[in-house]
């Protein structure tokens, strides 16, 4: 087991070095290093200027071969800081990016952190109601809404949403957001509803299979033989031994609750680190770009590795040779 | 079985019902049922609110740029000269200036302007002064503070976008090079604070500070617009203190981000993404010096005819600013943010197209926005959106001679610009003769350019003359293709430009809309590779040098990255472009002026298609608004009332509660029905 | 010469070819019959409709040029030169208006001027004069194409390399995490815009991107399939039998496979169909869709009077579609996945 364990790490290790030399790639596909200065700089700049600006930010080296000095490139600057946590300054501004990234975390976990948590209980709640009554009018309603609710883009619930709830309606402020604890709940109300309703249908969906897949195994029919209440078997034999198959999709989940939900921030003015990053995307901010999406995938990563390891120290099966 | 199982159901169905409740109704109560964003003690307080979109690049006024930063800097930094409020045509007055310095002539054709400082005009109070160990907090504005930010625009490390107009300064390209030059030579140097590096390279020549008070700037040739510039951030002092200090090292903030001025408000609050704050400063000598009764710091006795009739005459004489904060808020939607001005939680908006038909009624507010409260406020921007040619290309461009010019003249005779004002701007703007907007010495309202009407059937006939009958190329048999190059892939970018592609298609042009992202059109740009683009020019300052240089051949784009986009390059119209560019306004310069028109006239680089028209609205309770038609500070003339607003602000915002008492009502009329029935099967069996 | 829409009759064809010979070699499958069987008794609506989507689609994506645009005063001498489809053919040529107008109007929404061809337009027009219900039309085959086509490209990539990492796992298994793991870590929607950034704004590019960001997740589920089976006592048989890697794949493992790839690829369907909003909304989604219908028309809400029309056939066009894929892919889990007993 060590050595599968040893294995994971290893792939694991290599993957975080996978995805920083794919965003490397990518990023500079798509933007040269002179596009990136004149984004920051303006169109006016000067050529001066912008060479000035480029060694100032280590983008005046070659990309990926130095013939001169095989270490002094972009790509290696570029490994090494992200692996030292060297995160800098913000290419568009030169903000230190660790400012940034404490100033819009809050943001985003006040967003992603109640419209998780209210999903998990909405869904799951309804899943197991509805396999536990499998076949009656609650399940089927329960279907339909589902599949209607997933029917229906995420642009239309943001655009409905902000124009029932927002404006005929005034219940809540149509975008923006304070902080304030006093105050923060009514900018939350309007996106957290809407990402429950775009998001709940599948959940829902999903979760129902599991349950139902697992009340059809030949134990929970032992378990009515033995003269269990329907209840006490779905609570103490089909919830708790489909939490393994749920906790793995829930805990991949968390990386990006901190990455932040890029289209709902964005529409309703939430400077938080999903905005930051689109943002920085469209501005070609590449040094604030490749933080994120790093710390992103060294959660992704570090979560996945977790649960492989909880699997294998939970579940004798599961260990292959 | 049957009946457990039927009352577990029953409960089951009922728990679910309200595992889903909860989660609503912990919304509901949580969300307090309001849509104020704003705390409720601002509610009587002289806060200014308003909304902005995309997050200002830098507060630094030497590279600021954009309209967002500078709404910022131009409240935060004042400048030597100002113009005055409300005269048409715009006239500069003095602001930290004592006067507006006359051009003095000096030898070898140069030109000097002496500006003289008023004394005992502070700072901002600011940590950053106490840098020599002093402790003091704030010190008065210096002639060396002048120099100091001039020399910060020949910096090459600051990355000023304005370098090209200041290098007409005596010296500074040199000053330039001395610096890069002495950094590279040496490291110790370049680790000097920049002040330092700039007195011990020498400064710029031609700026010359001759005491405490005075400096004094020649130019190596005449250029009168140079005032202009004094009136704009770029040249507002700038503390060295403040450079020193604000780096970004160690924890401490970086300049573009803590700006420090002598301007009327000071910066409060600066969270980039979603809200910045202006306060009033204290330290202004406006405030401190009310005795001056300076030019920029009284509110103006005169302005234009109509003025007074319209109430901004009444604050004559009274000290400046009134308001106490401005804040501005994030949305970067448009809708939204519209929305909440006409909830009242903005003062002031741009009207949006959707809104217009029920806001606006021929040309005037609709009589139930009017009892709002609410006015409307037109302006014509000294500005003009264009089609251009690139006239370097084979087929649209110079090289293809008169067929090249047939072919843009009837393409410009395609383009209905009245329509597309109606279609986009709900025929807000005026459609254009030519590139010099009204309010811009050389306009002349009654010109009609022959190729600016929209007559297909002229176009078509222009079309045979240019050898594409129908619009058919007789090289391919099929109708000629041309590209439209744009960057702009948002839904109305792409309805605007389908427009103009639908225009051609009737006269049997077949143009291709080939839209990229930004980063890509300014390639294509820079290597020629594009035919016709769209573009929009609005003016730095009111003179026409400042939109006839867009098309002055040695600014051509491909050839030397200038803004002259069109690459358009006629040897006659640059000779007359020289001659006119430093001359004052007068008959002689208009001469001039309309010739140059005419050459263009003729040879149609640009389709002009507009000049936009701002509606602003407001509401009543703000007062003194008289939106300029360039992007100038003016929140310091700014008045408002705020009980008026809060009163307005209740009236229009009552949460309708209704639907959720219903809904609540009926969750709890089926969890009664859902229980009586369990009871009764109880029961029953 | 060959043009685009040379192609685009080409690859029509060619699907229907695949389509037909697909069913063709699964109709003896008893799994599949009572598939069929049971969608036409219980979802025969949702197949109509479906159906009918396909259809419009396809007429859609048959296109020639020629024939004479019938003559309105005013048509435009281009669209003779381009490729008009069947759809295209059923309106008239330059079926379009100056502006805005309401479903079955006869004049302007703004001033009361007489429309072209009044009470012609069954969804009235955009802000450009367009027909909006030949929009949204032609909306079709663009929103099959990114869920099919994206799904079509997705899939294989999906079996690939889901496939050999529950089979022979190991190295094998590890690579294929490494690469799932990579292209999961990153945003969807960054390498999305990153991709069509590169690649072009076109519908194949887009869907090219959506087909390589979306193999991934499909990939997890094919592996954790494959790994049971392969511990299947007829596996085992087979491999004592001396049968090869690939004969086992081909024979035993994939036809095990289809169901879960057939429940997948219906999710995938509307996941990908609903996105493309998202994309228009960035600016990088495809020109005709309706998720850009949708995004053009948002900001009509707010209009008064207001406008409605183009947002709700947008709307309904897009929900008509994923509301029966959906209820037909709910169906097609229910009848294949074999472990869904009815309580």
């Amino acid at each position: 087991m060590l050595a599968y364990l040893a294995r994971r790490v290893a792939w694991s290790l290599a993957t975080l070095f996978g995805v920083m030399l794919l965003l490397f790639a990518l990023f500079f596909l798509v933007a040269t290093p002179d596009d990136v200065a004149r984004k920051a700089l303006g169109d006016k700049a000067m050529p001066e200027a912008i060479a000035q600006w480029k060694a100032n930010h280590g983008y005046d080296k070659p990309r990926v071969w130095n013939a001169a000095a095989p270490l002094d490139t972009m790509l290696v600057d570029h490994l090494r800081r992200l692996l030292t946590f060297d995160f800098g300054r913000s290419d568009a501004d030169d903000t230190p990016i660790i400012d940034r990234l404490r100033a819009g975390l809050g943001p985003s976990l006040s967003l992603t952190v109640p419209l998780f948590l209210l999903g998990v209980l909405a869904s799951i709640g309804l899943a197991l109601t509805a396999a536990y009554l499998q076949g009656s009018w609650f399940d089927r309603s329960t279907l339909i809404a589902c599949v209607l609710l997933m029917s229906v883009s995420l642009l239309l619930y943001i655009v409905a949403g902000q124009y029932v709830l927002g404006k005929v309606l005034r219940w809540f402020p149509i975008s923006g957001f304070d902080p304030t604890p006093a105050v923060i709940a009514r900018f939350l109300a309007l996106p957290v509803l809407i990402g429950l309703a775009a998001n709940t249908g599948q959940d829902t969906l999903f979760y129902r299979t599991l349950f139902l897949d697992e009340r059809s195994r030949e134990y929970v029919r032992t378990a009515y033989a033995k003269g269990c209440s329907p209840a006490q078997v779905m609570r103490r034999h089909v919830l708790r031994n489909t939490l393994i198959p749920i906790l793995t999709d829930l805990v991949i989940e968390i990386p990006f609750l901190f990455t932040g939900a890029i289209v709902l921030e964005s529409f309703f003015g939430i400077p938080g680190l999903g905005a930051m990053t689109v943002e920085a995307m469209q501005g070609n901010d590449f040094a604030t770009l490749r933080v994120m999406v790093f710390i992103g995938s060294l959660l992704f990563i570090a979560g996945q590795l977790m649960t492989d390891i909880a699997y294998t120290l939970a579940d004798p099966r599961v260990r292959l040779e | 079985m049957i009946r457990r199982r039927r009352a577990t159901f029953h409960r089951l169905t009922r728990l679910s019902v309200v595992r889903m409740a909860v989660p609503l109704l912990v919304l509901g109560l949580g969300g307090g049922c309001t849509n104020n964003p704003y705390p409720d003690a601002d509610e009587t307080a002289k806060v200014l609110y308003v909304a902005f979109s995309s997050p200002p690049k830098t507060l630094d006024p030497q590279v600021s740029y954009t309209v967002i930063d500078h709404a910022v800097t131009g409240n935060v930094f004042d400048t030597l000269l100002e113009y005055a409020y409300l005269e048409r045509p715009y006239r500069l007055i003095p602001a930290l200036a004592a006067a507006v310095p006359q051009a003095q002539p000096r030898a070898d054709g140069r030109v000097a302007y002496r500006f003289t400082l008023r004394a005992d005009a502070l700072y901002q109070r600011d940590a950053c002064f106490g840098i020599d160990g002093s402790g003091r907090t704030t010190r008065p504005v210096a002639a060396a503070d002048i120099a100091f930010s001039l020399a910060r625009i020949a910096d090459p490390l600051v990355g000023s976008p304005v370098v090209d107009t200041f290098e007409r300064l005596h010296g500074f390209k040199e000053f330039s090079q001395r610096l890069l030059a002495a950094r590279n030579a040496d490291a110790a140097f370049a680790a000097l604070r920049p002040d330092q590096q700039y007195a011990r390279v020498g400064g710029i020549d031609g700026v010359r500070v001759l005491d405490a008070q005075t400096v004094e700037v020649e130019l190596d040739a005449p250029y009168p617009q140079i005032l202009y510039w004094f009136a704009m951030p770029f040249t507002a002092p700038m503390a060295w203190e403040a450079v020193a200090t604000y780096d970004g090292r160690n924890g401490r903030d970086n300049l573009a981000d803590h700006p420090v001025g002598a301007g009327p408000f000071r910066l409060a609050r600066y969270d980039r993404l979603s809200r910045i704050v202006l306060a009033r400063n204290d330290d202004w000598y406006g405030i401190r010096h009310p005795e001056w009764q300076a030019p920029g710091a009284v509110y103006p006795s005169t302005g234009e005819p109509g003025d007074a009739a319209d109430g901004l005459l009444a604050a004559a004489g009274r000290p400046l600013p009134f308001l106490e904060r401005i804040e501005f808020r994030r949305d970067p939607e448009q809708v939204p943010a519209f929305i909440k001005f006409m909830q009242g939680y903005y003062d002031t908006a741009p009207i949006l197209r959707e809104s217009f038909d029920r806001l606006v009624h021929a040309g005037a507010l609709a009589p139930e926005q009017v009892a709002r409260g609410m006015e409307l406020e037109k302006t014509i921007t000294a500005g003009v959106y264009y089609l251009g040619f690139n006239m370097d290309d084979a087929t649209v461009g110079g090289a293809a001679g008169e067929p090249g010019r047939a072919l843009r003249q009837a393409m410009s005779l395609a383009v209905d610009a009245d329509e597309f004002l109606r279609l986009f701007a709900n025929g807000r703007g005026l459609a254009a003769q030519s590139p010099l907007p009204p309010g811009i010495f050389g306009y002349d309202p009654s010109y009609r350019n022959p190729w600016r009407v929209a007559d297909p059937a002229a176009a078509a006939a222009r079309l045979v003359d240019a050898g594409y009958p129908g619009g058919i190329d007789p090289k391919t048999g099929k109708p000629l293709r041309l590209t439209f190059d744009v960057y702009d892939t948002s839904a109305r970018g792409l309805l605007q430009f389908q427009f103009f592609v639908e225009a051609w298609k009737r006269i049997g042009l077949d143009v291709q809309v080939a839209a990229s992202d930004y980063n890509r059109f300014q390639e294509k740009v820079r290597s020629g590779a594009y035919q016709v683009f769209l573009w929009g020019w609005v003016a730095d300052y009111p003179d026409p040098e400042n939109f006839l240089f867009l098309l002055y051949g040695p600014m051509s784009r491909t050839a030397s990255g200038g803004p002259n986009t069109a690459n358009f390059a006629d040897p006659r119209y640059d000779a007359l472009f020289l001659r006119m560019r430093a001359m004052e306004n007068g008959p002689e310069r208009l001469a001039l002026i309309d010739e140059m028109q005419r050459i263009l006239e003729r040879e149609a680089p640009w389709i002009p298609v507009y000049y936009p028209e701002d509606y602003a609205l407001q509401f009543g309770w703000l007062a003194n608004v008289k939106t300029p038609s360039l992007s100038l500070p003016y929140y310091k003339y700014l008045d408002l009332a705020p009980a008026p607003r809060a009163a307005r602000r209740a009236e229009w915002n009552h949460p309708i509660r209704w639907p959720a008492v219903a809904l609540l009502a009926a969750l709890v009329a089926a969890g009664g029905i859902a229980s009586r029935r369990r009871r009764a099967g109880e029961v029953a069996s | 010469m060959i043009e685009t829409h040379h192609l685009s009759n080409a690859a029509v064809v060619l699907l229907l070819a695949l389509a037909g010979a697909l069913a063709w070699w699964l109709r003896r499958d008893p799994t599949w019959r009572a598939l069929a069987a049971r969608l036409w008794q219980q979802r025969r609506v949702p197949l109509f409709v479906v159906g009918l989507y396909l259809l419009i689609g396809m007429l859609d994506s048959i296109t020639w040029i020629g024939g004479r645009p019938s003559g309105a005063p005013q048509a435009d001498l281009v669209t003779q030169y381009q490729p008009r489809s069947v759809i295209d053919r059923l309106f008239p040529a330059d079926f379009r208006e100056r502006s805005y107008s309401a479903p079955l109007a006869t004049t302007e929404l703004s001033g009361d001027l007489p429309l072209r061809f009044p009470g012609a337009h069954l969804l009235g027009t955009d802000i450009l004069g367009r027909d909006v219900l030949l929009q949204a039309l032609k909306g079709v085959r663009i929103a099959l194409l990114i869920g099919g086509f994206s799904g079509l490209i997705a899939v294989p990539l999906a079996l690939g390399a889901g496939m050999s990492a529950g089979y022979y796992g190991r190295r094998v298994d590890d690579a294929v995490f490494f690469v799932v793991s990579t292209l999961s870590s990153i945003p969807t929607l960054l390498l999305l815009i990153a991709l069509v950034m590169v690649l072009g704004r076109g519908t194949l590019q887009v869907c090219l991107a959506l087909g390589v960001t979306s193999w991934v997740s499909i990939a997890r589920i094919v592996r954790g399939e494959t790994l049971k089976l392969r511990e299947l006592d007829y596996i085992a048989a087979a491999r004592a039998l001396g049968a090869g890697d690939w004969r086992i794949l081909s024979r035993h493992i994939l036809p095990n496979l289809l169901h879960l790839v057939a429940i997948t690829f219906v999710l995938l369907f509307s996941r990908l169909v609903l996105s493309e909003a998202t994309l228009s909304w960035l600016g990088i989604g495809i020109d005709g869709s309706w998720g850009q219908m949708i995004d053009q028309a948002r900001d009509e809400l707010a209009r008064d009077p207001i406008i409605w029309w183009n947002l709700s056939a947008a709307a309904a066009a897009l929900f008509g579609l994923l509301l029966s894929v959906n209820l037909l892919g709910d169906a097609v889990r229910d009848a294949l996945d074999p472990r869904t007993l009815r309580g």
